[in-house]
């Protein structure tokens, strides 16, 4: 069995990612799109968005790019009713997220806002209004990106911390509201992956390959996740394959759970 | 009358200590020879809390803070080291509750709701802990929920919060040790005030009791002094060892579902 391989599994559905145009989200709207999903590539980066969903086409697939800021509810409102008046809409993926490396003592009011906001309050938005939407269809699955560090602590990681663990909560209230609904809420928990927010800080470390090393020791696996295998996990709750699972975390963290309670 | 010595000469700042659970706790710790700061965005509450503090031969002050505001967390720990010139003691009590299905949720009070929940204990953790290291290490207790624990029906801004402050928890017992410890109380039904407005909105209030009441195993609600004994543990060395941990006070609620 290799990781990353399609099979079919999301043929005509239509399917919106946000933080679609790098990183984890970018490969989350290629992977959809292999599986057969129509994609909209949302991403506050209207370049990146454009250029994932070229990317798309060429390679044979239907994608759109939509240039969203998902902390605005009257943005988050206008492309819901937008996609779902054209093609409706059967699949959403929240992954768009930012993460600030500082201490608690060091974390600015700023950033602690900004990592709620964009963390937090946008899958809240996106959820709040695309619910409707799966809802009007006969059912649907949203599937969240949380965060190994929303199961454990981690120091310098406070706002990211608290919004990712924050997020599984919103998830399993969604997942119990909107059940009797056919809507499915069900979160993916990557530890540090080979791609996305995790690249973004060993990057600015000043040693990449050693932090790399060190975290992927600190792995039972010994190694780092890859991207292939966070959308496994996606393609997974996004189908048919999981119709009874609701309101759950999958980790992809190579075996960490296992050390907690 | 002073019941023990627990906190003897230590400084305990309780935020929505103007009622139930940070009234207890309040008094409760004075009993055990604390200082008290009293915070409460109602006046008169505080008041007659540092008044019941003072019945029981302890010393408070009464603060008044709005914890959804960051100046009023900074102001209120400023206050609370500008009079008793130390802190050893942060009991994150104040909270908002507002329930709701998630669709039904405004921004407004999704904002409300994290702010005061979720943000007002970063600010006020983030203002206090270079005191409580300073002083020679002490204790951040945070109320959180069971609500925050489990997933239910109605409580999307509120149970997400709540998650959170779990979360945040962690967070601060990882980063601020040796000299820090942080844990949560994650309290169930509790028979305050507060409750007994949100029973009172309920059509059928007995039903409504009586339907609550099958979810938890020891068949009653909780009191506000069952969480001040728990919140007493959690600041004192009795519980020294203890960071980072989740203390469900729910009659056995959690572990039903």
């Amino acid at each position: 069995m290799t990781a990353g391989v399609a099979s079919g599994e999301l043929v005509d559905r239509v399917a919106v990612v946000t933080g679609a145009a790098s990183g984890l989200g970018a490969a989350i709207a290629r992977r959809l799109s292999a599986e057969g999903a129509r994609v909209v590539v949302a991403d506050v980066d209207a370049t990146g968005a454009a250029e994932v969903t070229n990317e798309i086409t060429a390679n044979g697939g239907v994608a759109e790019p939509a240039h969203i800021d998902v902390t605005d509810e009257d943005q988050v409102r206008a492309l819901v009713a937008k996609t779902e008046a054209r093609d409706g809409l059967d699949v959403v993926v929240c992954s768009a997220a930012v993460e600030t490396r500082a201490e608690l003592a060091q974390t600015s009011d700023d950033d602690w806002q900004r990592v709620l906001d964009v963390d937090l309050k946008g899958p809240f938005l996106t959820m709040k209004h695309t619910i409707p939407a799966l809802t009007r269809r006969g059912g649907g699955s949203i599937v969240l990106l949380g965060s190994t560090l929303g199961a454990i602590g981690s120091p310098s990681y406070a706002a990211y911390c608290a919004a990712k663990g924050a997020l599984v909560n919103l998830a399993k209230q969604a997942a119990i509201e909107h059940a009797p609904d056919g809507v499915r809420v069900n979160v993916v928990s990557p530890s540090a992956t080979e791609a996305g927010l995790f690249l973004k800080v060993v990057e600015a470390s000043g040693d990449p390959e050693g932090v790399k090393r060190m975290v992927a020791g600190n792995m039972p696996m010994g190694r780092l996740g890859t991207a292939d295998e966070v959308c496994d996990a996606i393609v997974f709750l996004a189908g048919d394959r999981s119709t009874y699972t609701s309101g759950t975390v999958i980790p992809l963290d190579g075996g960490l759970a296992a050390r907690r309670a | 009358m002073e019941l023990g010595t627990d906190l003897a000469g230590r400084v305990a700042l309780v935020t929505g200590a103007g009622s139930g659970q940070g009234r207890a706790a309040s008094v409760l710790f004075a009993e055990h020879g604390a200082y008290i700061a009293v915070v409460d965005i109602d006046d008169d509450g505080a008041k007659e809390t540092v008044r019941m503090v003072e019945a029981a031969g302890g010393d408070a002050i009464a603060v008044h803070a709005n914890v959804s505001r960051r100046d009023d967390c900074d102001a209120m720990v400023a206050a609370t080291v500008s009079h008793f010139d130390r802190l050893d003691v942060l009991y994150n009590n104040a909270a908002v509750q507002m329930s709701g299905r998630l669709v039904d949720c405004t921004e407004a009070e999704w904002d409300l709701t994290i702010a005061t929940n979720l943000s007002a204990i970063f600010w006020a953790c983030r203002a206090a802990v270079p005191h409580l290291r300073a002083d020679g290490g002490g204790s951040i207790i945070n109320t959180a929920s069971v609500l925050g624990l489990i997933g239910s029906e109605g409580y999307a801004a509120y149970g997400a919060a709540k998650a959170g402050l779990v979360a945040l928890t962690r967070q601060l017992a990882t980063e601020h040790g040796p000299e820090v410890r942080a844990n949560v109380i994650a309290p169930g039904s509790i028979d305050t005030p507060r409750f007994r407005k949100v029973a009172e909105q309920m059509p059928d209030q007995q039903g409504f009791l009586d339907g609550l009441l099958r979810h938890v195993p020891l068949r009653r609600l909780g009191t506000a002094e069952d969480i001040a004994r728990i919140a007493l543990f959690l600041a004192s060395d009795q519980s020294a060892y203890t960071s980072g941990a989740v203390i469900p006070c729910d009659g056995g609620l959690a572990a039903l579902r």
